[in-house]
């Protein structure tokens, strides 16, 4: 730097040196100023932004995603639950909330006088106002317009109007939205709904989808594969400014929704509506006061072909009691006038909690005589007792210083062998067997017929058995003896049915203890199978042959035995009955458990089934009927169920009718016509449908016929045929035959020339049913070759 | 000879850093303003082409300022000077200032420019003045008082000590403290106080001035910080603005999340989002923020270190100037430039409390870039004037 100023040349030389000096302090100084603001300054602020834009970059990154973007779930389409044949039980579709936005519907209303409030005659649509609209979204959506006015009038951008609205009204809405201008101001937000076609069916095991809570499953399948049916709910994420409005075409990432996978159950929609059909219809019939329940399997593979719970409700409605024993109690709940509000509340929501468990597999009860079929097939595998034991019951059996009655009070059953035995459900023979058997082993079995532990089955909640410790049970006492007594026919521990079932299935399928299931398989939105159910044996309990000595003992309960009611013409049925005391009725109240256990076809065995009502009603204390004349066991309550049901559902599952002889002759068949053929066709087409012909002249052509074709009488009945004669127009008189079997009314009715058709019970092919009633009165007179309807009852008692 | 060492050549990496500054500033400002523009209804390169249009304009005016002999300036600066004390008034008086609805009187109505910040006038003019003052201070004859007289005493010893000599530049500068309270505009006041303290500090005023004035300074801050709600408030905003989501501290969060969500590399130019809305001034002096958002560390880093570069080149032109006049001229532009990079950056990443401090070449607004640019057209002048290094 030259010390440079102009025009002070006289005092240049004179201040040379203050002149340097200062020069040097300008040099110094700018230095010193470069140094700090050109560097020191700069250094905390490269700091500043490490800090910011390195270390804390995630921090920072992640808040500012969070207020940039918009999230939406893209809801996936939950997946369908199929039964075994593909009918749909549950699938969802496309429900709509409806969100107004006052806030934004003032702003239209601005809008709409900026542009149009100088000239509201020059407006293409008149200004929206808060009334009017309120109005129209109340019509539309059946709502208060009061209510919905108030909303409108609320400083919000978001209230909920309605929820769950159907397409339908979806569509009335959208276009209400766009005939007066609304656009913003009021939103459907697209949701799912449940569907479940068939209403009640199966409801217990299908379970339900809970709105309230976003739409997961609560109970049953739906909850318990929740994640397989749900799906994957997607996302899309778009940027949003300052003001939360989307900018869309800006920044928008899509996430897929993946729809939830469909679930295949084991449960058959026909096998399961017929053991609610005949649940409900024994409800009904023996006042039941508890409900019950039917589940149905397959015995080789342990597969759920139905289950029934009872009360029952509607999955579509779940909140609400449908079940009739349960509205009653609610009724009296609420027009209890003593009763507080909290307290129909409280009974609500037990009633509630009632319909929507699953009782079959939640609970355990004392499963009585049903479980006569584990020790038979024990006592039979150990080599205890076989076909030829016989068994002495007096009426009762003395255990240490305990007598322990039989149902057959004495005399008893007297002398019988072990099929009779199992046949009479005789409790003094089965302690006998269980006394043979021994504690140790006794328990053995009740282990290995998985009676300790749970089935494992793929249902939410399956409850545990409640059983002696082996210590206890084993220990050689008095009291341990009457543990051992009362567990061989079924008293005195309990038992989930699902246990049960599965036991009695090891019984008669060969031995193998099946793991039940109800998840046949799981499949991909494509059709791809994600998982298949292969069936698992837990154990061989017994043996192949055991097995088939335990099927055809058994198969003498319904053939004659407890469980004759069960008995269905052309199948063979296998079962046990089972009358369980409950810790109630122990106490002198009304609650016996009538069960039944049947298996069909007997020799091969496709459908097991365990059908229970818990409590019917007796018509007064100590009475051992119902209000309508049932006598409460199993054998007159379940069996005739489980008739009528093994035969629904062999029926369906195509299994053929073979008869024997004797049913042959008793079955109902239709008379053909033959009237106009000759002879000898005749005679074959008679023949042919099983009936016994007799012809009467000598013509070749078929001139009349008795009785007259379509009749429906008893195959094995005699067919008169006319071959040119004159049929007799003499009338007969019915004859009385009230109290007469069916094998002594058919010939008793043929020899007036009438024909016999059965009905009422399904077992009268057993000599205990009589007939109760004819529908043609005694004494009328009516043509030969009239079919006699007669009511056939049996009400002895069985348990 | 003058006129010849007036036609030397510009400094060449001077100049290129401005043009490199000024281009990535204006496309910065497309960047973080086209948001803005679209929202408020405008084409997106709305500000951008303004902007673009201020620089071009700019760069003619630098060119000029370069062609222009400085030593025009020492006189010149009287001139500057006054009229930015004319406008500085001006501005106080209702019907010249701006309307605005929280009151402040920065900016003059003015004819095709719109607005016009006389405090923007007034740097310019102290830093003219003050440099062309204290480069005759060697020349000036030191007064002589009557030590007969008790006054004569004091005011001998006080033009000893170098307290006389400071008396017009304390009058000036504590005029137009005064002006600049009742707009007020504290942040501007900042950036006139501190070239002026650097040119009188490099002009050799005494140290102990410094230091007093420095202890002034920071006892006057101390009583105003504690004392005044207003300037506690601040405090307590930067030490943690998350506990002021909604009253001042919004915008240093979203200037905190623009530069953090921002990294090593950046979103990519032009992608930043928090300009959409998020962060307010975007374009204006928050567009810092947005550089690091869209740019990165790295991006950021470079901007920084070009800022670096012109400081300490624009030192380097002061120490090689020919003349006291132009050492001091230069080093009073830089300082500015070097103050209000540090403060803005300092702002926008919370190391300083919130003051209104612009990005020099960045922050959008045109008279402010222009008169940036004019700055620089001075200190390329002034490096026309550096003596050739001696051939051979």
């Amino acid at each position: 730097m030259e010390g440079g100023n102009r025009g002070n040349d006289k005092d240049k030389v004179r201040h040379v040196s203050p002149d340097r000096k200062a020069n040097r302090t300008i040099l110094l100084r700018t230095l010193l100023l470069l140094v700090m603001f050109g560097i020191l300054t700069f250094i905390p602020l490269f700091g500043k932004l490490y800090a910011i834009q390195i270390r804390d970059h995630e921090m920072y990154q992640e808040k500012a995603i969070g207020q940039q973007t918009m999230d939406n779930a893209v809801s996936a389409n939950r997946g369908q639950i199929l039964d075994s044949n593909g009918k749909v039980l549950a699938m969802s579709a496309t429900v709509y909330d409806v969100i107004l936005s006052p806030n934004d519907f003032r702003k239209l209303q601005n809008n709409w006088d900026e542009r149009y409030g100088k000239k509201p005659e020059g407006a293409k649509y008149p200004r929206p106002e808060v009334g009017d609209v309120s109005a129209g979204l109340a019509e539309i959506l059946g709502l208060d317009p009061q209510k919905v006015q108030e909303r409108m009038e609320k400083n919000t951008y978001y209230e909920v109007a309605a929820t769950r609205i159907e397409t339908e009204v979806a569509d009335d809405l959208r276009q209400y939205i766009t005939d007066k201008h609304l656009s913003n101001s009021v939103l459907l937000v697209p949701t799912t709904k449940r569907y479940y076609p068939y209403s009640s069916l199966a409801a217990q095991v299908i379970g339900w989808v809970n709105w309230k809570n976003d739409n997961k499953g609560a109970y049953g399948m739906e909850a318990l594969y929740e994640e397989d049916l749900a799906g994957k709910t997607g996302r899309v994420v778009t940027a949003k400014d300052g003001d939360g409005k989307e900018m869309k075409y800006s920044f928008q990432d899509y996430y897929d929704a993946s729809d939830g996978n469909t679930l295949h159950l084991t449960v058959d929609a026909t096998i399961q509506y017929y053991c609610e059909r005949v649940l409900e219809k024994g409800i009904e019939m023996f006042d039941v006061q508890n409900g019950g329940f039917v589940i149905a399997m397959d015995p080789k593979t342990g597969a759920i072909k139905a289950w029934a719970n009872s009360p029952n409700y509607d999955l579509n409605t779940p909140w609400t009691i449908t079940d009739p024993v349960l509205s009653e109690y609610l009724e009296t709940v609420k027009n209890d006038p003593t009763a507080i509000e909290s307290a129909y509340n409280e009974a609500l929501g037990q009633a509630q909690n009632r319909q929507w468990r699953n009782k079959a597999m939640n609970d355990s009860y004392e499963p009585g005589s049903t479980f006569k079929s584990m020790v038979l097939a024990a006592a039979l595998e150990e080599g205890v007792v076989n076909e030829n034991s016989t068994f002495y019951c007096p009426g009762y059996y003395v255990v240490g210083n305990d007598s322990i009655s039989c149902s057959q009070k004495a005399p008893g059953h007297g002398s019988q062998n072990l099929a009779k035995a199992v046949a009479n459900s005789c409790n003094p023979a089965f302690m006998m067997i269980g006394q043979a058997l021994g504690a140790e082993k006794f328990y053995n079995y009740l282990e290995d017929f998985g009676f300790l532990e749970k089935t494992g089955i793929d249902m939410q909640g399956e409850g545990n058995s409640i059983v002696w410790p082996r210590s206890t049970f084993v220990a050689p006492s008095t009291q341990q003896n009457t543990y051992l007594a009362t567990a061989s026919f079924g008293q005195g521990f309990q038992a989930t049915p699902i246990q049960l079932i599965t036991a009695a299935s090891a019984v008669i399928n060969g031995g193998h203890l099946m793991k039940p299931y109800v998840m046949e398989s799981i499949t991909a939105p494509d059709g791809t199978i994600i998982q298949q159910t292969e069936p698992t044996e837990v154990r061989q309990v017994i043996s192949e042959e055991t097995s088939a000595r335990c099927r055809t003992i058994l198969e003498g309960v319904v053939n004659g035995g407890t469980g004759k009611r069960a008995y269905v013409p052309g199948y063979r049925i296998g079962g046990k009955t089972g009358s369980s005391e409950t810790v109630e009725s122990r106490r002198g109240e009304d609650r016996t458990i009538v069960s039944f256990l049947g298996f069909a076809p007997a020799d091969d065995p496709q459908i097991v089934v365990l059908l229970a009502y818990d409590a019917p009603k007796r018509s007064s204390s100590g009475s051992k009927l119902t209000s309508r004349g049932y006598y409460i066991s199993g054998g007159n309550m379940a069996a005739v169920m489980a008739g009528e049901l093994l035969s629904d559902i062999l029926g369906d599952m195509g299994v053929e009718k073979v008869y024997t002889e004797a049913e042959r002759a008793k079955i109902d068949m239709v008379v053909p016509n033959v009237v106009d053929q000759t002879a000898q066709i005749g005679q074959e087409a008679i023949q042919n449908s099983g009936f016994s012909v007799r012809t009467v002249g000598e013509g070749n052509v078929v001139t009349d016929q008795i009785p007259a074709g379509g009749a429906v009488i008893p195959s094995g009945s005699q067919v008169v045929l006319y071959l040119g004669e004159e049929k007799p127009a003499d009338l007969v008189d019915v004859p009385d035959v009230r109290g007469k079997t069916a094998a002594q009314a058919q010939e008793i009715l043929g020899q007036y020339g009438l024909y016999l058709k059965v009905s009422g019970s399904s077992s009268y092919m057993s000599s205990d049913a009589v007939v109760a009633s004819q529908t043609i009165w005694v004494g009328t007179s009516v043509e030969r070759g009239t079919v006699v309807e007669c009511i056939f009852s049996d009400n002895t008692m069985v348990d | 000879m003058e006129q010849q060492l007036a036609r030397g050549p510009m400094d060449l990496p001077f100049l290129m850093l401005v043009v490199l500054l000024t281009g990535i500033g204006v496309l910065m400002v497309f960047s973080a303003s086209y948001a803005t523009a679209v929202g408020e209804g405008r084409d997106a390169t709305y500000y951008f082409i303004k902007q673009a249009q201020f620089a071009a304009m700019g760069f003619v005016l630098m060119y000029i300022a370069s062609k222009v002999n400085y030593q025009w300036y020492r006189w010149a600066s009287v001139l500057v000077l006054g009229l930015a004390f004319v406008m500085l008034i001006l501005v106080l008086i209702p019907g010249f200032h701006t309307v605005r609805t929280d009151g402040v009187k920065r900016w003059l109505k003015m004819p095709v420019i719109h607005a016009f910040q006389p405090s923007e006038m007034a740097k310019l003019g102290v830093i003219l003045y003050f440099a062309a003052r204290m480069s005759k201070r060697n020349t000036e004859k030191k007064r002589r008082y009557d030590t007969q007289k008790p006054s004569g005493v004091i005011f001998q010893a006080l033009e000893d000590s170098g307290f006389m000599e400071l008396v017009p530049y304390g009058m000036i500068l504590l005029a137009i403290i005064v002006l600049m309270y009742f707009e007020p505009h504290m942040s501007g006041t900042i950036l006139i106080l501190i070239p002026a303290a650097a040119i009188l500090f490099t002009g050799g005023v005494k140290l102990r001035w410094f230091a007093l004035g420095g202890s002034l300074v920071v006892g006057l801050l101390a009583i105003i910080i504690t004392t005044t709600d207003y300037m506690t408030a601040r405090i307590n905003l930067w030490q943690d603005p998350w506990a002021y989501p909604r009253d001042g501290g919004y915008q240093i969060i979203q200037s905190l999340y623009a530069i953090g969500s921002g990294g090593l590399f950046g979103v990519g130019f032009g992608k930043g989002r928090q300009k959409l809305g998020f962060l307010p001034e975007a374009e204006n002096d928050f567009i810092f923020s947005i550089a690091c958002e869209e740019l990165g560390l790295i991006g950021a880093g470079l901007i920084l270190i070009l800022f670096v570069l012109l400081i300490l080149r624009g030192y380097w032109i002061a120490l090689h100037a020919r003349d006291r006049f132009g050492s001091l001229l230069v080093v009073g532009i830089t300082t500015l430039m070097a103050v209000q990079v540090f403060l803005n950056i300092s702002v926008v990443t919370n190391f300083l409390p919130t003051t209104g401090v612009s990005l020099p070449f960045f922050s959008y607004g045109g008279t402010a870039l222009m008169i940036q640019l004019i700055e620089m057209g001075i200190v390329l002048g002034v490096s026309r004037q550096i003596p050739a290094p001696k051939q051979g």
